[in-house]
């Protein structure tokens, strides 16, 4: 995308690796736009650094500063050298008028964002834990565009990350995943899961969802 | 179900439909963005907490089918017409070329934007069971925490200073203190570039409390002729900063420092004094002390940082910036308010941009507050609660104000 280059001399920043951008509960009065390098978004939980996200140039993060200050829900550190525009929640009007661009893709991020939490909530709203862990990984299955749903599929996550996801204990999802391991639904590895038929997955949540609000 | 017709002008399609008709059903994949041209939709979609059907109005001029064509996932929601319907069917290239004209329209769909994503978060948090009324004070000081014991003291130190530059006052800015010092004397290091950049939101005692008889006005003659009115003060946002230090240097007939008027950073490293060898360190021990109430103390480290003329780095700079403003700011709590007054001023000729321009109106204006001079102090208010963003400080001047009102 065409950024102005008096943008850079105005509002760019550099980090380097390992630098925190901003820190998880700090107030939160500014968004940045990547212009080279990663940021890795992290939270804290159960006393465990999770990897939320890696973003990359071109990618925006810290975009919930523009509505009103308030807490940052997770952390972005710098994984390698980093520039960044960073912009106030004061420029931000200005800033979209003057790269009309920026604005548009915002509301894809906005979109995109919007989407993957509410479908996130879904799985937590589900009452039966195997329906959540299985929907989890239909979840996984619908982000990536390339995965053909009438074959096994393959997610590369861990019990962790499920357990993450669902929002369930590590142990309770991994008796879960024994379970379906053993009847044959899924192949579980260290650091994927392949599931033999997703459309079966698809359809026993669907019903559970229905049965549910009936 | 509809009429296709290409308006020849920009290419856009117009469709018409009879009452009832359904433009598209939920789960729908499609990547059209449709305006209401006239008529009106219903859009019926399940909210998924509870499985009830919500409704939602589309009225003439208004779009939908936004997010889900942007972010190319199936439709949410069934759009239905009750009325014969005409909509302006957008492609996203059009929708794009539309947009990029009419940068408004994208403004107010990225607030409503954002306010449901805040929506979703809250609804997430409250499945996950995690509380919503988290104290990010005691958070942000256990992030600290975290990275402190997995040895990332780079990452807690950030944490760390973070915490004592917001939340100075609170019950662990000791360990904190502690902390800083610790990773600071075993890595000096990483104390460079651990940018200081955010807004330190101030939270004033409630404003109801004062007692103007301990006063001192002997030494403080704040002149009642100010401006009559805000307008007057403040004509023009590009030198309201200007005009207030001018006022205040008229009441106080007392010259700025010419040497800081003229200052200019260099890049030169600090000199060899003791004084010189770090600047962050004393800027951490006077909000540390001044959190603990010890004014006098921290009243001389922050002047000892105004004194320092080699700065090294951006970090540096920022504290220098900082320490105008928390000078003046442990002046008030002295209730030296001729000195707050003066530090204020100087903050605002110097650094006319720096982020704590805001909470220094918000200071002075708590300073005529305290002294009486009402009619001034709610100008101060007024123009504070008028500066965006509306944040803290904006709200700390409301409360002000609504004190000045039962005065």
């Amino acid at each position: 995308m065409l950024i102005d280059e008096k943008l850079f001399d105005k509002f760019g920043v550099e980090f380097s690796p390992g630098e925190i951008v901003f820190c998880e509960f700090e107030p939160g009065n500014e968004f940045y736009f990547i212009q080279s390098g990663k940021v890795e978004i992290v939270k804290i939980i159960n006393n465990r650094e999770k990897t939320l996200d890696i973003l990359e140039t071109g990618d925006v993060f810290g975009e919930m500063a523009i509505l009103e200050e308030e807490p940052r829900s997770a952390s972005a550190i710098a994984l390698d050298h980093v520039k960044v525009l960073r912009f106030h929640r004061t420029n931000f009007d200005t800033l979209l008028h003057g790269n009309p661009q920026l604005a548009y893709k915002l509301l894809v991020i906005f979109s995109k964002r919007i989407y993957d939490a509410k479908r996130r909530l879904m799985i937590l709203l589900l009452d039966d834990p195997q329906a959540k862990v299985m929907d989890v990984m239909n979840m996984l299955a619908e982000q990536d565009p390339h995965i053909d749903m009438q074959e096994a599929v393959t997610l590369h996550i861990t019990i962790q990350d499920v357990a993450n996801w669902a929002g369930m204990q590590i142990a309770e999802v991994q008796k879960i995943l024994t379970h379906l391991n053993k009847l044959g639904k899924i192949e579980l590895f260290n650091d994927r899961i392949i599931v033999r038929n997703i459309k079966d997955f698809q359809r026993l949540v669907n019903t559970r969802r229905k049965n549910m609000y009936s | 179900m509809s009429n296709g017709g290409t308006s020849p002008a920009s290419g856009i399609i117009t469709r018409s439909y009879k009452p009832g008709s359904i433009v598209y059903f939920e789960n729908d994949k499609s990547e059209y963005i449709y305006v209401v041209k006239a008529g009106l939709v219903i859009l019926t979609s399940t909210k998924p907490e509870t499985g009830e059907e919500v409704k939602e109005e589309v009225k003439p001029g208004e779009f939908f089918g936004v997010k889900s064509s942007l972010g190319k996932y199936p439709r949410e929601e069934t759009a239905q017409t009750v009325k014969e319907t005409v909509c302006l069917v957008l492609t996203l290239a059009d929708f794009e070329r539309l947009i990029l004209k009419n940068v408004n329209v994208v403004v107010k769909m990225l607030r409503i934007f954002s306010n449901q994503l805040r929506r979703i978060g809250r609804t997430v948090r409250e499945v996950l069971g995690e509380s919503n009324t988290v104290n990010p004070e005691m958070e942000l000081f256990k992030i600290g925490e975290y990275y402190y014991r997995v040895g990332r003291f780079q990452q807690a130190l950030y944490a760390y200073k973070r915490y004592m530059e917001y939340y100075p006052d609170t019950k662990y800015s000791d360990v904190a203190m502690k902390r800083i010092r610790e990773i600071d004397s075993g890595r000096a290091e990483e104390n460079v570039g651990s940018g200081m950049s955010m807004d330190m939101p101030d939270e004033p005692d409630v404003p109801d409390t004062r007692e103007s008889g301990d006063v001192d006005m002997t030494d403080f003659s704040l002149d009642d002729s100010g401006p009559s009115s805000s307008e007057d003060m403040f004509q023009d946002s590009n030198d309201n900063e200007e005009s207030i230090a001018t006022e205040m240097d008229e009441f106080l007939n007392d010259p700025v420092d010419s040497d800081l008027e003229s200052f200019s950073f260099d890049d030169e490293p600090a000199g060899e004094t003791a004084s010189g060898t770090d600047i962050t360190e004393k800027f951490y021990d006077a909000m540390s002390s001044f959190s603990q109430g010890n004014f006098e103390t921290a009243k001389d480290l922050y002047e000892s940082i105004l004194e320092q003329k080699n700065l090294k780095n951006d970090s540096e700079k920022k504290i220098y910036e900082k320490a105008h403003f928390e000078i003046g700011r442990t002046y008030y709590k002295m209730k030296k308010y001729k000195d707050a007054i003066n530090a204020f001023s100087l903050l605002l000729k110097t650094f006319p941009k720096s982020e704590n321009v805001k909470n220094a109106l918000l200071h002075i204006g708590m300073i005529f507050y305290d002294t009486g001079k009402n009619d001034k102090a709610s100008t101060y208010f007024q123009k504070v609660a008028s500066m965006e963003p509306k944040d803290e400080v904006s709200r700390n001047a409301m409360k002000y104000l609504k004190a000045l009102e039962n005065k």
